[in-house]
């Protein structure tokens, strides 16, 4: 394994280089260019904040909309890394064919280009929550000692999701469609939209136990809104969820690492 | 260190499926009731090879197509793992096969030499230099500006092979990649071929072109049906493999 990392570390100008690369061609031509990341989030929760505020009880647009940004950037990073990352292999299929590179550098690709959306993204939740709803504790010291721990934990979490759904749709090819399928009604069951209080009215109390990307809300969501640093409790979780993900991602790239490209 | 290839008793076994798509009936009651509609295949592409390459040999692969000389270029790339027997390679490894094959197509040509050369163990430093060089050698001007999937299959040759012997290998490994581009390009392309073996300190090549391998190599391997079957000078493998050919040999499994 450390023989990996350092390998990985080595030839860390292609995986960087082709992260890049992936962000210009996907804004090539664009008018908006990577403004869209920006303008994707402000225009769904426009649409919330005048369908759903009243109705969910998320109240005053002003307080709802950093909400839902927040929402979002949280579930947005989430998805795309299985929905994204389930092509990683396969899209890498050419590299994999011809260099003797670990795994994780193709993993890391598609988790650098993930993590700059969802860096966008946050940054515009943090400042709607500055501009929208100013209180005396959203300092810039203040969002970046709340927020960036749990983000760097969210990030680790993301490139677990990806590099174990990268696997797993090697060897079974729905699993991209699954993720999609599943994720749809994911967003349903998260508080996302709605606040997770309103969770147990309907007697759904363990979904916010057993769903991560909740506990990834706690840490990032909550301090921002209320201003209050994250519980140990929920940190704990996040941080023990981060670290379970991520072992089963190191343990299925070193089960498959070698025999991989014979499936491919 | 004196760079080495030395593989003892290699084999090379992987399963594949005659049909990518596998139905979920397929998965859900596969070898249950009945059995499977597409069952996996197994592939033994390499069978106990055993070879050792010194500092300044150059072995020259031949054989029938499927006779296995690729996958044996591949193993000793490291791309694929030997499923029984060792491998050991000392020396930096630089692998010219599947030109065509890696391209970023809507990233532009000069995009193409970085994560090209970077893909080849290279940093912004050490390509700083190179990256002009290549252009220079590939001769397509102007053209490096523009996104790849403009380029038509010759265009496409000339860069490829531009950044794939700009590299400084110690050990080089070449799957008959000696035709690239019309045929200007491909005089400039053996004769970089040419100073490319003379810099390397080990090569392996993989070639059909019987006349040219007694200058090109200083030992032959000859490759059946994923063994080696003869190994030895110029010489001596060469003339019995083209009396087996004239007796028509047999086709292998793996190419």
């Amino acid at each position: 394994m450390p023989a990996r990392l350092v390998t990985v570390w080595r030839f860390r100008h292609f995986w960087l280089s082709l992260a890049g690369m992936d962000l210009r061609v996907r804004y090539r031509r664009s008018v908006l260019g990577i403004g869209w990341s920006v303008l994707h989030p402000v225009v769904m929760t426009a649409v919330f904040c005048v369908a759903f505020a009243s109705w969910l009880g998320t109240g005053d647009w002003r307080t709802a909309a950093p909400f839902y940004l927040t929402g979002l950037a949280v579930w947005d990073v989430i998805k795309q890394s299985a929905v994204q990352g389930s092509l990683t292999f396969l899209r890498n299929e050419p590299y994999i064919r011809q260099s003797p590179l670990p795994l994780a550098v193709y993993t890391l690709r598609t988790s650098l280009g993930t993590a700059t959306h969802f860096g966008i993204a946050l940054g515009v939740a943090v400042i709607a929550a500055g501009v929208l709803h100013p209180s005396d504790h959203l300092t810039p010291l203040y969002a970046a000692w709340a927020v960036v721990p749990a983000a760097g934990l969210l990030a680790v979490f993301c490139w677990s999701a990806t590099a174990l759904v990268a696997v797993a749709n090697v060897y079974f090819h729905d699993t991209q469609h699954l993720a999609e399928v599943g994720f749809g009604i994911g967003f349903f069951l998260t508080p996302i939209i709605y606040s997770k209080e309103r969770l147990p009215e309907r007697g759904l109390a363990w979904v916010a136990d057993a769903n991560p990307v909740v506990a990834f809300l706690d840490v990032i969501r909550d301090p921002i809104l209320s201003g209050e640093p994250p519980s140990t409790v929920a940190f704990a979780r996040a941080a023990g969820l981060t670290v379970v993900a991520a072992a089963a991602a190191l343990a299925a790239l070193a089960r498959f690492e070698r025999r991989l490209v014979f499936h491919l | 260190m004196p760079a080495e290839i030395d593989l003892q008793d290699v084999h090379l076994r992987f399963r594949v499926r005659s049909a990518m798509r596998v139905s979920l009936k397929e998965y859900l009651v596969r070898g249950l009731f009945r059995p499977s509609a597409n069952p996996p295949v197994e592939i033994h592409a390499l069978r106990g090879v055993t070879l050792r390459v010194e500092e300044g040999e150059r072995l020259g692969v031949i054989g029938h197509n499927g006779a296995g000389k690729s996958t044996l270029l591949k193993v000793i790339a490291g791309v694929y793992p030997p499923t029984a027997g060792t491998r050991r390679v000392t020396g930096r490894v630089c692998s010219l096969f599947d030109l065509m094959v890696g391209f970023e197509m809507e990233a532009s040509g000069w995009d193409n030499i970085r994560f090209r050369s970077y893909l080849q163990g290279e940093t912004p430093r050490t390509i700083r230099n190179k990256v002009q060089q290549i252009a220079e050698f590939s001769e397509l001007g102007r053209f490096l500006d523009v996104p790849l999937k403009y380029y038509s299959a010759g265009m496409l040759v000339r860069l490829a092979f531009s950044i794939a012997s700009a590299a400084e290998p110690e050990v080089l490994l070449i799957d008959e990649a000696l035709a690239a581009g019309d045929a200007a390009f491909r005089v400039k392309a053996r004769e970089r071929i040419t100073e490319l073996k003379q810099a390397a300190r080990l090569m392996v090549l993989v070639s059909h072109d019987l006349n040219a391998l007694p200058e090109l190599c200083t030992s032959v391997a000859w490759m059946e049906r994923g063994a080696i079957r003869m190994l030895g000078p110029c010489g001596e493998v060469i003339p019995a493999y083209r009396a087996s050919t004239g007796r028509g040999g047999p086709v292998g499994a793996a190419a």
